[in-house]
C-alpha cells in the first residue's frame, strides 16, 4: 500500500534527541537529597550451607542505616516466574558465586564497605555440580530443592523436561542414503549491555509505600515481586522505568531481586537508596544465555531430501530457574529448524548446576539450536555434494505445509523468497565457485582463505503456547489537543516506542509528533505481560492500533455531527476532515466539538493474541500463531596461521512482513548480527568450577565498530494478517542465524566444522582446545570490586 | 583538594577528594551525567570526553590530572542555540540511536575524529570509535552518520 502516511516512512526515532545531547536520564543518574548507596554481600563459593549471617556489627558502623537479608522479606522473599526458586536474599543455601546474601545502605563508599566487611557469614561447602552432563547421575550433587529420590537419584537436578514428536524416525533411518550423527555445544554469553543493572528505591513521606526507578525488562513484574515479598498494597508501590541502557532479555530476575532489595532498605532507612552494578558485580551476578549440549542425527535421500530428524538437548539453567523454563521449550520447538522432515522427535532436560545462573537472551533458546541444526544441514549438503542453498531451498517450509509439531501454516511463510533474495544479494554463486572450497590437507598454513556460508531461521512469534499473551495501549487526547499514548511494554532501546508511535498517528490520521509516549509506569500504563520474545511490535502493535481505532471512531462520530453527514461521507486530507458539503474541518476543530458533545476523548485496547494450544504429553500442538522467517550469508576471510577470521561480508534478508520504521528495523538487524558475530567468533564466559572467568570488558570481548562488516539487509514485505498493518517482529531472528552462517562460511573456507561455540582462534586453526584455559582467580579478583 | 579546570567552557573551582577520577568527579561532583560509566577499566568508551581536544576514557584519568586543563563532555556539543549541532543531528537522522547509553560517548568519539581528519575513510571511521563498544547498533548507522557529517563539513569548508 503506498498511501501510508507515517508507516514505512522515514522518521526520526521518538528519543534520539535527548540521547545525542547527554540529557536522557538513566537509573544511573538520579540523585536525590539524602541519597543512599547499597550493594549486595555476594557469595564467593558456588555451594554452600548457610549456617549463620550474623549483621549486628555491620548495623553499629556510623554511616549504615540498613542492612537486610532473606529474614527481611516475607517468605524469606521467595520469588519466581515460571518456577519459583530464587530468593531476594539468599535462603539456607548459596547456590552460585555472585548469589546475593545480604544488602547494605550507607552513606557513603566506606561506611558501605566497612559494613558488607563486618558481616559475618559462617558457611558450610557443599559439592558442587559443574558438569550438565552428570545432573542426573547418582552420585551427582543436588542442587535442585526436590530430595533424592528412594534409589538415590538427584531427579531434583532434573528442572523440566519437554519433547516434540512426529512419528518414529527409527523407522526411516533404513530408507535414508546419509545419517549424520553429531554433537554441537554452545557457551553462556553475557548480554553485555553496557548500561549496568541500576535500582533507586524512593520511600513515600509519611506512608509504608515506595516508588522505584529501575531499569528492568518488565515493571510490572517487578511491582508485583514487591508487593509479594516486601509485604505492600498494590497502591503503595510505583515502579517507573527511566530510559534503559540496553537489556537484550537480560534486565529480568536479577532486577526484581535489585528493585526489591533497594525497595526494603528505602523504608527502613525511611531515605532514597540507590543501587549500582559495577561491571564485575554484573558479569558475576546476572544471568547469562544458557549453555547447551545437543545431538543431532539426521537422514537424508540422495537427491538432498530431508527425512529424518531426532535431537536430545541439555540445557544447563545454573543455579536458578528464572525463564529457562521457557527458552528450553522454544529450544525444544525449533530444534528441527524450519525444514519438513517425515519423522522428527525431539527431547530437551533442562538441569540445575553452580554455574552462574540462565535465563532470557534475545534468540531466546533458538540461538543454541539454530546454531547445530544449520551446522548439520550444511554438512549434509556438504556430504551430498549440493549447493547449500539448494539443499534447504528443497526442503524448507512453505505456505500450507505442516511442521513437524503437526501446525499447518498460513501463507505468510516467506522463507524459500528470503534464501533466494539473499543469494542474489550476496552474488552467491558466484563466490561459491570462486573461493574453491577448503581441504584440511591441502592448505598451506599461513594461507588466507576465503568462504561464504548461510543459515535459515523460523523464530515463532511471542510467547506462543508459553504463557497468556495479551498487551493494552491506551490514547487519551490532552487539553492543548496533544495524544498521550501508553504501552505496558517497555522500550529499552529497540524502538517499540516508535512503532507504536507510528501506529497511532497512521491510524488517527494525525502528526506523530502530537503524540507523546509515556515512558512505562505502573501507575498510568496498564499490565501487558513481559517485554520479552520480541512481543513488541506484533502484540503492543496491535494493541496500540485497537485503541487508536476506538479513538478514531469516536472523532468520526464528532466529525459527522458537526458536518450533519454520515461517517461513511467523510474524507480525510492531512489531519483534516472533509465533509460532503461544508469546508474541511481541522483536527482541532473536531477534537472541540467531540469535547462539547461530552465524548470521552480517551480509549482503551486490548489485543489478544490468536489461541495457540500444546500438549507437553504427546508433543504436538501449535506452539505460536505464526513464524518469522529469514535467511544470512556471511563471508569470512580465515588466516590459517593463526587462526584469525574476519568477517568481511553479510547479507541478511528477513520476513518481516510490512515494515513500520525503516531505520529501526535496519538498526534491529545490524545489532542482531552483531551479537551474533561476538557468539560466533569471540565471546566466551567460562565457569571453572563454578567461577566465571571473564568480569569485564577486557576479558570479555564484544564486538568493536573494527569486528563488523557492512551489513546488507533487506526484507520480504509479505504482509501478515495479524499483524499491525502487517508487521512481524525482527529483534531476536536478527541474531538468531549469524553464528552458523559465520561457522559455515568458516568450513568452506577451511574445510573444518567446528561444532563448539565460539570459534576461537585454537578451534579454527586445529578444530580443538589446546588446553584448559583459566582458573577462578579472575572472578575471585572481580569480586573484590563488587 | 581544590579543583580548577574549565568544563564545557565554563571555569569550574571546586572541593573533592584528591583520588577521584574524572568520571566520578564530573557525574558526582558536577552531576553532568551524560558521561556514562559503563566498565570503569577503559574498555568501552562510554565515560568519553575530550581532555584539551584530545579523546580520553574519564574512567582512567584522575581529575586531578584535568587541573587546569579544558574539558568538554556531552553538554558542551550542541548548536549555537542550545540544540543538536550537525554531529547530533546526524546521529538522530541516520537511525544511530538506540538505548543511548553508549551515544554521548560516540559522539565525542566522532568529534575527536573530524577534528584531526575532515575526510576519513569507513574504515578511518571504524578504526576511531573502536574504543566505544555499542551493543546496541552493530555501528553501521553510527558510522554512516559520521561519514555524512564529515562530508557536511568539508563542503561547508569549500563554501565559506
Ligand atoms: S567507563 Fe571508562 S572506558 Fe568504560
Ligand atoms: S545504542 Fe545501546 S549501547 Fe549503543
Amino acid at each position: 500500500m503506498t498511501d501510508r502516511q507515517f508507516i514505512g516512512k522515514p522518521t526520526n526515532r521518538v528519543d534520539a534527541l535527548e540521547k545525542v545531547m547527554g540529557t536522557a536520564r538513566y537509573t544511573a543518574d538520579y540523585y536525590l537529597p539524602g541519597m543512599l548507596i547499597s550493594r549486595c554481600l555476594r557469595s564467593k563459593v558456588p555451594h554452600a550451607r548457610i549456617i549463620s549471617i550474623d549483621t549486628s556489627e555491620a548495623r553499629q558502623i556510623p554511616g549504615v542505616h540498613a542492612v537486610i537479608t532473606c529474614d527481611d522479606f516475607i517468605d524469606h522473599g521467595r520469588f519466581g516466574f515460571p518456577i519459583v526458586d530464587m530468593y531476594m536474599l539468599a535462603y539456607q543455601r548459596v547456590r552460585y558465586v555472585g548469589d546475593p546474601i545480604a544488602a547494605v545502605a550507607a552513606e557513603n563508599e566506606e561506611s558501605l564497605q566497612a559494613a558488607l566487611k563486618a558481616i559475618k557469614v559462617e558457611l558450610e561447602p557443599l559439592p558442587g555440580l559443574f558438569d550438565p552432563r552428570q545432573a542426573l547421575s547418582p552420585d551427582a550433587p543436588l542442587v535442585g530443592e526436590k530430595p533424592r529420590d528412594a534409589e538415590g537419584y538427584p531427579h531434583g537436578n532434573l528442572l523440566i523436561d519437554y519433547i516434540v514428536r512426529q512419528n518414529d524416525p527409527d523407522a526411516v533411518w533404513k530408507e535414508c542414503d546419509l545419517v549424520l550423527d553429531k554433537e554441537y555445544t554452545t557457551m553462556h554469553q553475557e548480554h553485555a549491555y553496557i548500561e549496568t543493572e541500576a535500582s533507586l528505591a524512593v520511600p513515600w513521606p509519611k506512608s509504608s509505600g515506595v516508588t522505584v526507578y529501575a531499569c528492568c525488562q518488565s515493571p510490572f513484574l517487578a511491582k508485583n515481586n514487591i508487593i509479594q515479598t516486601v509485604g505492600l498494597g498494590s497502591e503503595d508501590v510505583r515502579v517507573i522505568q527511566p530510559y534503559v541502557g540496553g537489556a537484550f532479555g537480560g534486565k529480568d530476575d536479577t532486577m526484581y531481586q535489585t528493585i526489591a532489595q533497594t525497595a526494603k532498605l528505602a523504608l527502613i532507612s525511611g531515605r532514597p537508596v540507590k543501587m549500582v552494578f559495577s561491571r564485575e558485580e554484573s558479569m558475576i551476578s546476572s544471568y547469562k544465555r544458557d549453555a547447551m549440549i545437543m545431538h543431532y542425527k539426521i537422514g537424508a535421500k540422495k537427491d538432498g531430501t530431508l527425512m529424518a530428524c531426532q535431537f536430545h538437548g541439555i540445557v544447563d539453567s545454573g543455579a536458578y530457574a528464572a525463564i529457562t523454563p521457557f527458552t528450553a521449550w522454544r529450544s525444544t520447538i525449533h530444534a528441527m529448524g524450519p525444514y519438513r522432515y517425515q519423522a522428527c522427535s525431539v527431547d530437551t532436560d533442562v538441569v540445575y548446576t553452580n554455574n552462574g545462573f540462565a535465563g532470557a537472551f534475545r534468540g531466546f533458546g533458538n540461538t543454541e539450536v539454530c546454531f547445530a541444526s544449520e551446522l548439520a544441514v550444511d554438512e549434509i549438503a556438504y556430504r551430498l555434494n549440493m549447493d547449500p542453498i539448494d539443499l534447504r531451498l528443497k526442503n524448507c517450509l512453505r505456505p500450507g505445509d505442516t511442521t513437524s509439531h503437526g501446525q499447518k501454516l498460513g501463507d505468510d511463510v516467506a522463507l524459500a523468497e528470503c534464501l533466494q533474495q539473499v543469494r542474489k544479494l550476496s552474488d552467491w554463486d558466484r563466490k561459491r565457485k570462486e573461493f574453491e572450497q577448503g581441504d584440511p590437507a591441502r592448505i598451506h598454513p599461513g594461507e588466507l582463505r576465503k568462504g561464504i556460508g548461510v543459515a535459515a531461521v523460523f523464530h515463532g512469534m511471542s510467547l506462543g503456547a508459553e504463557g497468556k499473551d495479551s498487551a493494552v495501549g491506551t490514547l487519551r487526547i490532552n487539553d492543548d489537543n496533544t495524544l498521550t499514548l501508553t504501552s505496558g511494554l517497555t522500550d529499552y532501546g529497540s524502538g517499540s516506542r516508535t512503532v507504536f508511535t507510528l501506529i497511532a498517528a497512521e491510524t488517527l490520521g494525525i502528526n506523530p509528533s502530537r503524540i507523546h509516549m509515556l515512558r512505562p509506569d505502573t501507575d498510568t500504563a496498564i499490565d501487558s505481560g513481559p517485554t520479552v520474545a520480541s512481543r513488541a511490535t506484533v502484540l503492543g502493535g496491535n494493541a496500540t492500533q485497537v485503541t487508536a481505532m476506538r479513538l478514531d471512531a469516536i472523532l468520526l462520530n464528532a466529525a459527522a455531527d458537526l458536518f450533519h453527514c454520515q461517517i461513511v461521507d467523510i474524507l480525510r486530507d492531512g489531519e483534516n476532515y472533509i465533509g460532503p458539503n461544508e469546508e474541511p474541518a481541522s483536527f482541532d476543530k473536531v477534537v472541540d466539538h467531540a469535547r462539547q458533545m461530552g465524548l470521552t476523548l480517551s480509549t482503551e485496547g486490548r489485543w489478544n493474541a490468536p489461541e495457540n494450544h500444546w500438549s507437553f504429553e504427546s508433543g504436538t500442538g501449535k506452539p505460536y500463531f505464526a513464524y518469522h522467517f529469514g535467511a544470512q550469508v556471511a563471508e569470512v576471510l580465515v588466516d590459517t596461521g593463526t587462526g584469525k577470521v574476519e568477517v568481511t561480508g553479510y547479507w541478511g534478508v528477513h520476513n518481516t512482513g510490512t515494515v513500520i520504521f525503516p531505520q529501526g528495523i535496519l538498526g534491529q538487524l545490524y545489532g542482531g548480527i552483531t551479537q551474533g558475530l561476538g557468539y560466533a567468533l569471540m565471546e566466551r564466559v567460562d565457569f571453572d568450577k563454578g567461577f566465571i572467568q571473564a568480569t569485564n570488558f577486557d576479558e570479555y570481548i564484544i564486538p568493536t565498530a573494527m569486528d563488523v562488516p557492512e551489513i546488507v539487509g533487506a526484507f520480504v514485505e509479505k504482509p501478515f494478517s495479524d499483524g499491525p498493518y502487517g508487521a512481524k517482529n525482527i529483534a531476536e531472528p536478527s541474531l538468531v542465524p549469524a553464528a552458523p552462517a559465520i561457522i559455515n562460511a568458516i568450513f568452506h573456507a577451511t574445510g573444518r566444522r567446528i561444532q563448539n561455540l565460539p570459534a576461537n582462534l585454537e578451534r579454527v586453526l586445529i578444530g580443538k582446545d589446546l588446553r584448559k584455559e583459566g582458573s577462578n582467580t579472575a572472578c575471585k579478583l572481580g569480586l573484590h570490586q563488587v | 583538594m581544590i579543583f580548577d579546570l574549565i568544563v564545557n567552557e565554563e571555569p569550574i573551582h571546586t572541593e573533592a577528594p584528591a583520588d577521584i577520577s574524572l568520571l566520578h568527579f564530573l557525574r558526582d561532583h558536577l552531576k553532568l551525567t551524560g558521561t556514562k560509566e559503563g566498565c570503569n577499566v577503559g574498555e568501552c568508551g562510554a565515560c568519553s570526553v575530550l581532555l584539551d581536544g584530545k579523546l580520553v576514557n574519564s574512567c582512567l584519568i584522575l581529575a586531578a590530572q584535568a587541573n587546569g586543563r579544558r574539558v568538554v563532555t556531552i553538554e558542551g556539543i550542541h548548536a549555537e542555540d542550545g540544540g543538536p549541532n550537525d554531529l547530533q543531528q546526524a546521529f538522530i537522522e541516520y537511525g544511530a540511536v538506540q538505548c543511548g547509553f553508549c551515544i554521548p560517548g560516540m559522539v565525542l568519539a566522532g568529534e575527536a575524529l573530524l577534528n584531526s581528519n575532515i575526510n576519513p575513510t569507513r574504515a578511518e571511521i571504524r578504526e576511531a570509535i573502536a574504543g566505544n563498544l555499542c551493543r546496541c547498533t552493530g555501528y553501521q548507522q553510527i558510522v554512516d552518520a559520521i561519514q555524512a557529517t564529515a562530508l557536511k563539513r568539508q563542503e561547508k569548508g569549500r563554501r565559506d
